[in-house]
This record gives structure tokens, C-alpha cells and sequence, in this order.
């Protein structure tokens, strides 16, 4: 080959490294990116007067008296709403049938449109399910259910080779001619007056239990869940994690048993998650009985195993990267063998072990397919100590599954959604930056 | 007395921790064989058929496990080739200061819970890959398409120049050069033009899956290939440097085939963890229990073993016994066995390169 082909070569080989070092950097940002900025919008946000009502009547929080007040403003606001739809009733009575069957279905969508942007109608029954008892909480909802009062929702379905296409028609067609026609026009202006939006901090997100099925409040009983498997999984693996790599370090000969015991672990290691899951549920549930059925307990267990690995390793290798010399500068001076384990070699190989551990916390809080059949519920009450030992709970990672894909209202709660995912990201990131300056104060003392 | 208590203690620990891989392999064959005693090896593994509700319910499973083929074949098809340059880049051209930044965002991605992932692939990637499919899909052939063939093209020129007499060489070189870039070309726009036009009736398909789960991979196949590479040693790569051989020439022709096992291991590695994974296909797959057609199709849903054991031991778990729980546990036996020999051949790989490195 010429030689400027040569070099030319080489020079698109060092470039599509680089190129490939920044796609990982960028497919990284690509998936924070979205998750980062919908994920704060779980909590900072424009909310409606109907979030500061729902905040008063269900927690007590906020000035009642300035409240009554913006609540009457809205009220007048959307009190011609409620009247051309009262006098168009009106009309409708007293005009002949056929112009009351022509009409009869479109009022009907329309006053459930209207009522998914405005609240149930004043005077009407309160409505069994919490989140028809309230408009919308957020601005940009209030907007979507805007656009549903104002135009209907058509699909086409004329070529059967294509799934059907939306088409949007104005509502305000159908009530052409009618004193219903003003209604849209006012509905469009006057929105922000009717909802009155204000920018909110609503940091309590975090720590408010959920009503309904997360269309209102916070995400606290999934925090305490994922609080409560990951520490329950720590637990249980970190004694027997650190305690097994020291004695395969310390005191296990060379032999087949040490070999098998290896092979084992890593083997353990690539077990799948989801087999654990099914692990759990045949051995800890349906076996030892820990629980009657799924339970904190049992998805800590299940998590502890899954977790093991990585523990009994990285100890592992804490351990072996103490200087020799320290332990038999120990067992020089008399020490015993677990007396120089437990005050030489442990406290030098802290760090490390304590990296291990820290990145281990990612993977239990972050693991979904172990717990969706040992512990793992989409609705509860967050728990206390002692129901952790028997009940189920609410986890972050299934209830991002859960509200993703299960939720009746998926569009609804999809700012939760983002809220969980925000808040499991930023844990596991926090932790993995965690060991990685735990690892450099590590490299540095060891240089020192 | 004392001592050796302790010791015992120590060794049950461990034995207990380690052990616990056995009682999974016990207790997952415990209730898959009730399932295979009953109906049978041919059914699970021949037939597509897979209608467990059915009055007379059958539980052909060829098509699931088909689907879990697709997904990992396709993320490591994206995966290994990006994660073999990058791993490459990391041990052989980039300085220690930017390794020291890349290091953590390897890290980062291999740290963040699958379900992010898969809420990802289900929220934003699919809407995206419906709306905006094959005009993406178009770009991306460009981008992939146009450099490889650059490539290709400047060493047909050089070397299909070497047989033409000097007097002509460089005439030769760009006839050449002119001719099959026109026809690389001519190639790319019609490609383009036709995935352009497709039309993607889900953003929940196996495509969206592979891309996804060819992120998830990447970390583990870079972290464990480049191991691989800086084990290879200093000396073989001056060597080469002292041939005259050039930092590429050197990497591709002395440094991958001396590390070729432990990158081999690497992509094992890979394809286990893709072959694994839960949440992702779960949500993101399309759950079709469908064989795409044709085969490679992979903008058609499709369904994996993990995410039906994911998705029907929650309906099957109150009949405990029942044969729609033990195919589910006949599917994990499945994934363990893979997994396990998936392991023991990535480590034997990786012990025979130790052996020979160092040898």
C-alpha cells in the first residue's frame, strides 16, 4: 500500500476511536438529557389553583383565607362557562325534539371535556374517583384538555392498508349557529383567569404519599420502599459478602474447593435478574415461607443474592491490594491471624470494600425484575419497620414500569413517571460518584 | 479451638454465599421439569404456537426464544464493532486525562437501572422511531454508509492501482476511485430513498429494543476489552512500531489477534447481559409472540423469554403447580443454562489468553 494510504488509514483509525468514545459519551446525554428535564418538571412547575386546593384540602397547606379568594376569582371566571351551557339546556327544553337529538351526543362529549378542564360543574355530585373531583393540577394538562374541548378527535380510516388517521374538528362547528358557539372563543381567552397558573416549587413531591393511584401527590412510599429493600439487601449481603472474601483471602488454601467456590460466584454473577426473581418467589415464598406472599423481606433476600457477587469481588480485591508486608508486620509483633484481619487488613482495605458496596447500593435501589415477584406492589401505604417483614411495597424502579405501561391514565402521571425515573438516576449516579472519589482517595493514599 | 470455629464459620459463610447458584439451579429445574415431564422437549422448542390460555392451551416457545435471538443479535451487532474501536481507543490512543473522564461515563452507563432504560426506549424512543422512523433510519445509513465506503473506496484504488504499469498508476487509482464512488453512491441515495419511505407501524419493535440494549451492552463488552487489550503488553506493540507498522496497522494485525480471546470473552460477556435483560424488552419490545417476517425484519414486534416470565408469572403465580408456572420455569432453566455456559466459555477464553500472554 502507498504510504499515504497508510496514513490516511491510520489517521480514520484513531478518528473512529475518538468518533466511538464520544457516541458512548453522547448516547449517555441522549438518555439523561430527556430524563433531567422532564424529571425536574415533576417538581417545578405551573400548577393550577386546582393543585393549591387539592394541597389545602388534603394537607392543610397554604393560607386558607387567600385562598377562598382565588378560588372565588376562579369561580366568576368560569361562571359564563356554566351559564351559556345552562341557557343552551334552556333553549334545547324548550325547542323541538329533533333539534334536542341532534345535539344530545355532543353536549354530552362536551361536558365531559369541559369537565376534565374545569372540575365537576358547581352543583353537581361530587364524583366517587379523586381525580375527577379536580381539574387539571398542571398548566401544560390544562392546555391538552383545552385543545380536547375545543376540537373533537375524528379518526380515519379510508385506506385499510394504514392504521386510522387523526383528524381534529373544531367543536364550535357543531354548535354553529347556537349561543353554545360563544362558548369557545371565552373558553380560549379566559383559560388563565378560569385555572389562574403560577409557577410552583413543589418539592414535597419527594415526601407526599400519592392519591389515587399517583394522579396526585408525591412519590414518598416508593422512596421509603427502595430505602427499605436496599438496606434490608445490604444488610444481608454485606456480613457474608466481606466475611466470604475473607476467608478467601486470608485463609482458603489452594485447592479444589477454592476453584469451585470461584467458578460458583462468577456464575452467580451472570445469573440473569429475572431468574432471581423466580428464584425468590420458588424458594423464599413458596419454600422457606418468609412471608405469606410477597414481602419486603423476601425482595431484600432476593436482592442481597443478586448483589453478592459484586461484594464478595471487589472485597475480594480490596483485601489482596494490602501489602503483604502489613499483615506480617502484624503477625511479626504476635498478632493472630483474625486479629490482623480485623485490625490491619480490614481497616486498610476499607475503601475499597466500601466502593464495592456503595456501587452494589446502585445495582439493588436500581434492579426491577428480582422484586416484581418478591416484593414489589404498584399501590401501597408506605410501611414501617415491622410491616417490612410481611407486606409488599411500592419500589421506585416498579413503579416506573408500572406507571409507564399499566396505568390506566398513562398521559396523566406521565410527569410522575419522569419524577421516579429522576429520582432513581440521580440515586445511582450519586452513589457511583460516590465510589469513584471513594476509589481516587484510594489511588491517592496508596501512592502516598 | 477457638480458631478453628471461627474458620469454620468463615468457610460456611462462603460456601453458603457461593453455593447459593446451586440452589437456583435446584429450585428453577425443581419446577421446570414438571413442565417437560408432562408436555414434553419438542413442543417448547419447535413450535411457534404459544397460546397458554387457550382452552387447550400449547406452549410452543420457538418464537420467543427466536425474539430473544433477534434483540441480542441485533445490540450486538450495533454494539461490539463501536465497542471493540472504543475499547481500542481507550487502551492505545487516548491520553491518560481522557481516560480518567471517559472512565466514568463507561461507568455511568453500565450503573443506570434498566428500567431507566427501558422507560426511555418506551417513552421516547418509540414515539420517535413511529413518527420519524425512516428518516432516522435514512440519516443513519448515511452516516455509517458514506465513511465506510470512503474507505473501502481508497483501498480498492490503492490497491487494484498496484497491478496497473507505473506510467498509469495514478490515472488508474482515480478511474477507479471516480467509478465505484459513483456506484457507492448511487447505492446510498437509493438505500436512502427506501428507508426514507418506510413506514414503521410501532415504535415498540425489536429494532427499538437492539438499539437500546446495544447501549446497555457497550459498557461491559469496552471495560472487559480493553482489559483484554492492555493485557497484551508493551512489548508485542513496539515490536511492531519497530517494523515500521503504524499505530493502526499495529492494533489490527498484532495487538487484536493477540487479544482476540479475552475480546471474544468480552462479547460473550455482552451477549449474556443482553440475553438477560428484563425491563427493556419488557417495556419496549412489543410482546408479539410472533417469528418477524422475514426473520431479520426488525421493525416488527417481538417477544423474549425474559419478558414473558416477566409478564406472565404475575398472572400465573396464584395457581402455583399449574403448567403455565412451570413453562415459565422451563424458560428460566433455559436462560441459566445459557447464562452459565455462556460463563464458563468466556472464562475458560479468558484464562487460555492469560496462559498465553504470559507464556
Amino acid at each position: 500500500m502507498r504510504l499515504g494510504t497508510r496514513r490516511l488509514l491510520d489517521r480514520v483509525f484513531t478518528g473512529s476511536g475518538v468518533l466511538a468514545t464520544l457516541l458512548m459519551g453522547g448516547a449517555l446525554l441522549l438518555l439523561l438529557g430527556p430524563i433531567f428535564i422532564r424529571g425536574w418538571g415533576a417538581m417545578c412547575f405551573v400548577a393550577t389553583v386546582e393543585h393549591r386546593r387539592f394541597l389545602l384540602e388534603k394537607f392543610e397547606r397554604g393560607n386558607r383565607a387567600a385562598m377562598e379568594e382565588e378560588l372565588e376569582a376562579a369561580r366568576r371566571a368560569r361562571a359564563p362557562v356554566y351559564r351559556l351551557l345552562a341557557d343552551f339546556e334552556q333553549q334545547l327544553a324548550e325547542g323541538d325534539a329533533a333539534e334536542r337529538a341532534r345535539y344530545a351526543e355532543p353536549l354530552r362529549e362536551l361536558k365531559k371535556a369541559l369537565q376534565a378542564l374545569l372540575g365537576p360543574a358547581p352543583g353537581t355530585a361530587r364524583p366517587a374517583l379523586l381525580r375527577d373531583q379536580y381539574g387539571p393540577t398542571r398548566w401544560d394538562r390544562a392546555q391538552v384538555k383545552l385543545a380536547r374541548v375545543l376540537y373533537r378527535e375524528e379518526w380515519d380510516y379510508s385506506d385499510p392498508g394504514r392504521s386510522g388517521i387523526r383528524r381534529l374538528k373544531p367543536r364550535a362547528a357543531d354548535f354553529a349557529g347556537t349561543p353554545l358557539e360563544r362558548l369557545f372563543p371565552y373558553l380560549e381567552r379566559n383559560l388563565r383567569s378560569m385555572l389562574l397558573p403560577r409557577r410552583t416549587f413543589y418539592w414535597r413531591f419527594l415526601t407526599d404519599a400519592s392519591f389515587d393511584a399517583h394522579c396526585f401527590g408525591g412519590i414518598w412510599p416508593e422512596m421509603l420502599g427502595t430505602f427499605y429493600l436496599t438496606l434490608g439487601a445490604m444488610l444481608l449481603a454485606v456480613p457474608a459478602g466481606v466475611l466470604a472474601a475473607i476467608y478467601l483471602t486470608e485463609y482458603a488454601r489452594e485447592h479444589w474447593l477454592l476453584k469451585l467456590l470461584h467458578t460458583c460466584i462468577s456464575t452467580l454473577a451472570g445469573v440473569p435478574s429475572i431468574v432471581f426473581g423466580l428464584f425468590g418467589l420458588a424458594f423464599f415464598i413458596n419454600t422457606l415461607r418468609v412471608s405469606p406472599s410477597k414481602s419486603v423481606l423476601a425482595g431484600a433476600m432476593t436482592l442481597a443474592l443478586l448483589v453478592l457477587p459484586t461484594v464478595i469481588r471487589t472485597a475480594e480485591e480490596a483485601i489482596r491490594a494490602v501489602p503483604q508486608t502489613y499483615k506480617q508486620a502484624a503477625l511479626s509483633l504476635g498478632a493472630g491471624r483474625w486479629h490482623a484481619v480485623r485490625t490491619i487488613i480490614l481497616p486498610a482495605a476499607l475503601p475499597g470494600i466500601l466502593t464495592g458496596i456503595v456501587i452494589s447500593m446502585g445495582r439493588a435501589a436500581g434492579e426491577t425484575a428480582p422484586i416484581i415477584f418478591t416484593a414489589a406492589v404498584s399501590v401501597g401505604k408506605p410501611l414501617t419497620i415491622w410491616q417490612t417483614l410481611s407486606q409488599p411495597t411500592p419500589a421506585l424502579s416498579w413503579n416506573i414500569y408500572n406507571l409507564a405501561t399499566e396505568h390506566a391514565a398513562v398521559e396523566e402521571v406521565r410527569h410522575v413517571q419522569y419524577g421516579l425515573v429522576l429520582v432513581l438516576v440521580t440515586m445511582v449516579l450519586v452513589l457511583n460518584l460516590l465510589a469513584i472519589v471513594l476509589r481516587a482517595c484510594l489511588a491517592q493514599r496508596t501512592r502516598a | 479451638m477457638v480458631a478453628a470455629l471461627g474458620t469454620g464459620g468463615l468457610l460456611a459463610v462462603t460456601c453458603l454465599s457461593s453455593l447459593a447458584v446451586l440452589f437456583i439451579f435446584y429450585f428453577v429445574a425443581r419446577d421446570a421439569l414438571p413442565f417437560f415431564r408432562l408436555r414434553g422437549f419438542r413442543e417448547f422448542f419447535t413450535s411457534t404456537r404459544w397460546y397458554p390460555t387457550a382452552a387447550t392451551p400449547e406452549f410452543g416457545a420457538a418464537a420467543i426464544l427466536a425474539g430473544t435471538g433477534i434483540v441480542t443479535a441485533g445490540a450486538i451487532v450495533m454494539a461490539v464493532p463501536l465497542a471493540v474501536v472504543a475499547a481500542v481507543c481507550l487502551s492505545d490512543v487516548l491520553p491518560f486525562a481522557a481516560r480518567q473522564v471517559v472512565k466514568p461515563v463507561i461507568e455511568m452507563l453500565a450503573a443506570i437501572p434498566s428500567v431507566a432504560y427501558g422507560f426511555f426506549a418506551l417513552v421516547v424512543l418509540a414515539p420517535l422511531l413511529q413518527t420519524h422512523g425512516g428518516r432516522i433510519l435514512a440519516v443513519a445509513q448515511w452516516l455509517v454508509g458514506a465513511p465506510l465506503a470512503a474507505l473501502f473506496i481508497v483501498v480498492l484504488a490503492d490497491g487494484a492501482a498496484r497491478r496497473v504499469s507505473d506510467r498509469h498508476r495514478a490515472g488508474a487509482r482515480w478511474l477507479i476511485a471516480a467509478l465505484s464512488g459513483g456506484v457507492a453512491l448511487a447505492a446510498l441515495w437509493c438505500g436512502g430513498r427506501a428507508l426514507a419511505r418506510l413506514h414503521i407501524a410501532s415504535g415498540t419493535n425489536a429494532l427499538n429494543v437492539a438499539l437500546v440494549l446495544g447501549i446497555m451492552v457497550l459498557p461491559t463488552v469496552v471495560s472487559v476489552a480493553e482489559d483484554a487489550l492492555q493485557a497484551v503488553g508493551r512489548e508485542l506493540r513496539e515490536a511492531s512500531y519497530a517494523l515500521g507498522a503504524t499505530r493502526a496497522e499495529t492494533i489490527v494485525k498484532a495487538v487484536l489477534p493477540a487479544a482476540a480471546g479475552g475480546v471474544l470473552a468480552a462479547v460473550i460477556l455482552g451477549v449474556m447481559r443482553a440475553v438477560g435483560e428484563t425491563m427493556v424488552v419488557w417495556m419496549a419490545s412489543g410482546n408479539a409472540a410472533q417469528i418477524p417476517r422475514p426473520w431479520y425484519n426488525l421493525l416488527e414486534p417481538v417477544r423474549t423469554l425474559t419478558a414473558t416470565i416477566a409478564g406472565d408469572m404475575g398472572e400465573a403465580d396464584h395457581v402455583t403447580g399449574s403448567i403455565r408456572y412451570h413453562v415459565l420455569f422451563a424458560m428460566a432453566l433455559c436462560l441459566l443454562s445459557f447464562s452459565f455456559a455462556g460463563n464458563l466459555a468466556s472464562g475458560w477464553l479468558a484464562r487460555r489468553a492469560r496462559r498465553k500472554l504470559g507464556g
